[in-house]
């Protein structure tokens, strides 16, 4: 059996999500897939991570599991020191809300609500913000990703681009600690993936936010702190880029 | 607001046309409920309100004696074989000292004595067979609606003849009579005696004007031949719906049989609350065919936003704030369907009330009769939220229920 590489550490960052010795298996009797099979992995504050690897190599399971949107058949995984994998449902969900951002490579934006309406949707179920704070916060987060001037637009009336920026405003809406982002890039072109990836890893940096980030473009992969490669289930690889 | 509240009031504007035909259906059926509920259960109270006016709410009437069967022997022991049976004896002949009694009840408003019985009314053109009522006219104004129900003529005049007769106007125009004329009266054995007609009543139930006719107590004992005896006392209650109780406690007290108006038209009622509740359950069949709608929008709903779903969920939404979201918008729909179906039924019934109808039979009314009854309007609210919340929460359970990463392992653009 393979093995996972040893994790590498960061001595001078602080730790915010850690998960070792991942497995998941999907699907069931002759087409039970074994998708993880012992992952580690330590998201630093202020770093941003890349999950390379080929189609089907585990990338978005091990993303969902890490989101607490799914959970793994073996491993820890914790948040903030906190082991997180066998909470109830509803709070993995309050965790998910308090605690992550997501972002997809559609950017799934409720199509009947504003730019601004869909950045404050997870603001409301946090509940720790008035209306009016809601309202300021979503327009400062639009100000930032450069949708200052398109509050108000239904998202169905923004371009794909705008769409994305407004769904990594929608991610740092309740100043999570980490941002696991799918594919972010992976459905625009080069001009709008170039500028999207710029603005969010700035964001991430200047907020001092974890970001993890599936890509198959080795180009933002480059760009990104450290990148860890997987391959049938596994990171094979974890290195350090230098910046 | 809460956030799912507001989410799911934002889907419902979203889907305002497909909602707008559950909606429609609620309002339809909501307003119809309650109007065919008015119009029954007025017909209904107005049917009691005549048989309490015409024969109050107890007829105590003859005397009986209980006979209990003996102890039976049988093989494997000994079985008590019977309940009580009873001896009647024609009439009451204590008619004064029951009625005294009779009146220290709370309940009871006024008691009045009636000798009844058949015999031939002779006009000049006519004779027929007349069901003989002898009253105490005062008693008899207080313990029914006697004196509504004059037509013709005058009590005043009947009070001031010794011999005044009011007819029944059925019976009147089969006779061929009117005020003022002479019939004779055909009693047992022969008895002759004239009256004159002093008035004409018309109760609206056919059945009693077509054979009745009203004159003095003494003068139908006379006719009769009952001269110490009342056929029965007629009892009027300030709580009619406690005329069972009374009634059977009169009969352990007098011996006398006593039966209340719901024993009597037990057959007649049983009539009314059938149709009352066939109309109900009809036109709740329109609140489900709602509910049914709201189903199927609400899953096309949860299939349509099943990606929307997955992200709520990505960002922190329970479950339980996902079946909310959904059934909130059913609850939105029973909450605007109820008051605007309310207020349509209201506006129905109202119009109904107005509508001119001739009905004679049972009852005689130149009108719909309708009951404004709050009580209709509270079960068809509660049908409604029943129906759709009930149709909102399979949907909405399913909502709650995606695996938003199967979801957001499917998805495309």
């Amino acid at each position: 059996m393979k093995k996972s590489a040893p994790i590498p550490v960061a001595p001078a960052s602080e730790t915010c999500l850690e998960c070792d010795g991942l497995e998941r298996f999907l699907g069931e009797a002759e087409t039970r897939v074994h998708v993880l099979r012992g992952v580690s992995l330590r998201l630093e504050r202020g770093h941003v991570h890349a999950a390379v690897g080929p189609s089907g190599c585990g990338k978005s399971s091990l993303l969902y599991i890490l989101g607490l949107l799914d959970r793994p058949d073996a491993g820890t995984l914790s948040i903030s020191g906190q082991a997180v994998a066998d909470l109830p449902d509803d709070e993995l969900s309050r965790q998910r809300n308090a605690l992550l951002g997501f972002i997809f490579q559609f950017h799934f934006l409720l199509q009947d609500f504003t730019a601004i309406e869909n950045i404050m949707i997870p603001m409301r179920q946090l509940g720790r913000l008035t209306e009016p704070e809601m309202r300021d916060r979503a327009a400062e987060l639009l100000g930032a990703v450069g949708l200052g001037d398109k509050l108000n637009r239904p998202s169905r009336h923004l371009s794909g681009g705008e769409q994305q920026r407004v769904a990594i405003a929608r991610a740092l809406a309740n100043d999570p600690q980490v941002i696991l982002a799918d594919e972010p890039t992976g459905n625009l072109d080069t001009a709008n993936s170039n500028r999207v990836f710029s603005l969010l890893t700035d964001l991430v940096r200047s907020r001092d936010k974890a970001l993890l980030l599936v890509t198959h473009n080795p180009g933002i992969a480059e760009a990104c702190d450290w990148v860890h490669t997987m391959r049938d289930g596994l990171i094979v690889d974890h290195h350090r880029n230098q910046l | 607001m809460p956030p799912s509240l507001y989410i799911g009031l934002r889907f419902t504007v979203s889907r305002k046309r497909s909602l707008a035909f559950s909606l429609l259906g609620v309002i339809f059926g909501v307003a119809f409920f309650i109007c065919t509920q008015a119009q029954t259960q007025g017909f209904e109270q107005y049917f009691i309100k005549t048989i309490l006016g015409t024969s109050g709410a107890i007829i105590v009437s003859d005397r009986f004696q209980s006979r209990f069967t003996s102890f039976d022997n049988t093989a494997g022991g000994t079985v008590l074989s019977g309940q009580a049976r009873r001896k009647y004896y024609e009439g009451i002949t204590d008619a004064a000292a029951i009625m005294r009694v009779i009146r220290q009840f709370s309940n009871v408003t006024a008691c009045a004595p009636i000798v009844q019985g058949n015999l031939t009314a002779q006009g000049d053109f006519q004779s027929e067979i007349a069901t003989i009522q002898g009253i105490d006219l005062d008693l008899h104004l207080q313990a029914t609606s006697l004196g509504k129900q004059i037509v013709k003529g005058s009590l005043n005049d009947y009070r001031v003849r010794p011999a005044g007769l009011i007819l029944g106007s059925l019976l009147a125009e089969k006779m061929q009579v009117t005020v003022g004329d002479n019939v004779t009266l055909i009693g047992v054995g022969g008895v002759r005696k004239v009256a004159t007609v002093s008035a004409i009543a018309s109760s609206g139930n056919n059945i009693i004007d077509d054979r009745r006719g009203y004159v003095n107590l003494r003068l139908a004992q006379s006719l009769l031949n009952k001269p110490s005896l009342v056929t029965m006392i007629v009892v009027t209650l300030r709580d009619p719906d406690g005329a069972p109780q009374l009634a059977r406690h009169f009969e352990e007290l007098f011996r006398h049989r006593s039966r209340d108006w719901q024993t009597r038209e037990h057959g007649n009622l049983l009539i009314f609350s059938t149709l009352r509740l066939s109309a109900g359950i009809t036109v709740s069949l329109i609140i489900l065919l709602a509910g049914v709608l709201i189903f199927n929008t609400l899953t096309m709903t949860v299939l349509d936003k099943a990606r929307e779903i997955a992200i709520l969920r990505s960002m922190g939404y329970r479950r339980i704030d996902i079946t909310l979201i959904f059934l909130f918008q059913g609850f939105l729909v029973a909450l605007i369907g109820s008051i605007l179906g309310a207020m349509m039924g209201a506006l129905l019934t109202y119009g109904i009330s107005l509508i001119p109808v001739k009905i004679t039979g049972f009852f005689s009314t130149d009108h719909f009769i309708v009951s404004w009854n709050p009580e209709h309007y509270l079960y068809a609210v509660l049908i409604a939220f029943f129906a759709v919340l009930t149709a909102s929460y399979f949907p909405a359970r399913r909502a709650a229920n995606l695996a938003p990463v199967e979801i957001l392992r499917g998805s495309g653009q």
